[in-house]
């Protein structure tokens, strides 16, 4: 390897240069239909009742196949709307989503952006608000790894539902279901 | 905004290496040995690329490890310098010259050797009086645990900071974002990969 360049392998590794685009698009809109579904309720492997993930206050949906949002839904509760709902239902899938996440008593906001779903406008719990560098950082990486942590954890959960069965065979309807508001009609 | 207040977005990295004995002593020189440096020339055109204090980007020195080592994280930045003409005021100045040029030597165009000539002289002169564009990005690096962050998510800063850091530490900073968490379940990432697309349209009646 030279000095001055970087090779491929330290360009990309391991499973993201492994996983197509749609892995991250499957994984935001799952996120989504369960954040509904379940009122946000997640369980993850940490023997303490898992976390609470909401779609918070910004939705970016893209056509399949294309790079770049063709739709960006903001402002209150986006995902709700049925004009975000139709989108899915017409082919668009996510492309970034903002979510509030709670573990504990901690509250964080966040946005999984692009298909290597980076962790970008993360907006930490204010444990130290001020202090000397050394208190704030240590405390603010160990937010920043906890999020990391449960984002991770999400991903593992969802990993794990779509290479069953399942997933095309009962969660799929169900999305379909939900993302044409059958559902709602159907409950009222 | 970054790694001590505000919003947080990072490109996160495994870093690929043994961190040696001794290493707090050893990137004391390393560090400095690849230090932000103001080029010599004030006319100097091209990037110039370094490390500098996260805390301010004119502090470039590292011999005090209290200002960029706590505990298991190093903290530092990298600084990104260039100075460049705008275009618009070098075209608006260089015809302001030419026009002179051919009033002065009674001919109705300058011929090329002199306009080039022309917009060099005038290149270096408008140099002098530029303020480059300084641009800088923290690094926080988790030496114990073998990762590092970041903070920006472009391509371009990005294989800057990788260049660097293998520069300078001899260890390979590899991109690493959540997806990599899969592939520490065996074969659980390739059956993802190979689960085919989701399409919902159609599904829903």
């Amino acid at each position: 390897m030279s000095d001055e360049g970087i090779d491929e392998g330290s360009r990309r590794d391991g499973a993201t240069e492994l996983l197509p685009p749609h892995v991250s698009a499957d994984f935001y809109l799952w996120l989504w239909w369960k954040s509904e579904e379940e009122n946000g309720k997640f369980a993850i492997d940490d023997g303490r009742g898992g976390v609470e993930v909401y779609i918070d206050d910004r939705i970016a949906l893209r056509s399949t196949g294309e790079e770049r949002p063709s739709a960006v839904l903001t402002g209150e509760s986006p995902a709700t709307t049925p004009e975000a709902r139709a989108a899915v239902a017409g082919g668009k899938v996510p492309r970034d989503i903002r979510l509030y996440v709670r573990r504990d008593d901690r509250d964080y906001h966040v946005t999984l952006r692009g298909t290597r779903v980076s962790i970008a406008q993360a907006k930490l719990p204010a444990q130290v608000k001020s202090g000397d560098v050394a208190e704030v950082l240590y405390d603010r990486m160990f937010l920043y790894e906890e999020l990391h942590w449960i984002v991770a954890c999400l991903l593992r959960a969802f990993a794990a539902v779509r290479v069953t069965a399942a997933w095309r065979e009962d969660l799929v309807p169900r999305m379909a279901r939900w993302a044409t508001l059958d559902e709602a009609r159907a409950g009222g | 905004m970054g790694i001590l207040k505000g919003a947080l977005s990072v490109r996160r990295y495994r870093v690929i290496g043994e961190v040696p004995e001794g290493f707090r002593d050893l990137w004391i020189d390393t560090l400095n040995s690849h230090q932000f440096r103001e080029p010599q020339s004030s006319t100097h055109k091209g990037e110039v690329v370094g490390w500098a204090q996260a805390h301010n980007l004119l502090d470039t020195d590292f011999t005090d490890l209290n200002q960029w080592l706590y505990d298991r994280y190093a903290y530092f930045a990298l600084r990104v310098d260039k100075k460049a003409v705008p275009a618009k005021l070098l075209r608006a100045h260089l015809q302001k010259r030419l026009e002179a040029w051919c009033k002065a030597n009674n001919r109705p165009k300058a011929p090329a050797a002199v306009r080039e000539e022309l917009k060099e002289t005038l290149e270096m002169e408008l140099l002098q009086k530029c303020l480059p564009r300084v641009q800088t990005w923290e690094v926080l690096w988790n030496v114990n645990d073998g990762w590092a962050v970041f903070t920006n998510d472009a391509e371009l800063p990005n294989e800057r900071f990788q260049k660097l850091f293998l520069r300078t530490f001899g260890l390979r900073a590899v991109p690493w974002s959540p997806l990599d968490e899969l592939t520490g379940t065996e074969g659980l990432a390739e059956a993802v990969a190979a689960a085919g697309t989701t399409d919902l349209r159609g599904r829903g009646a």
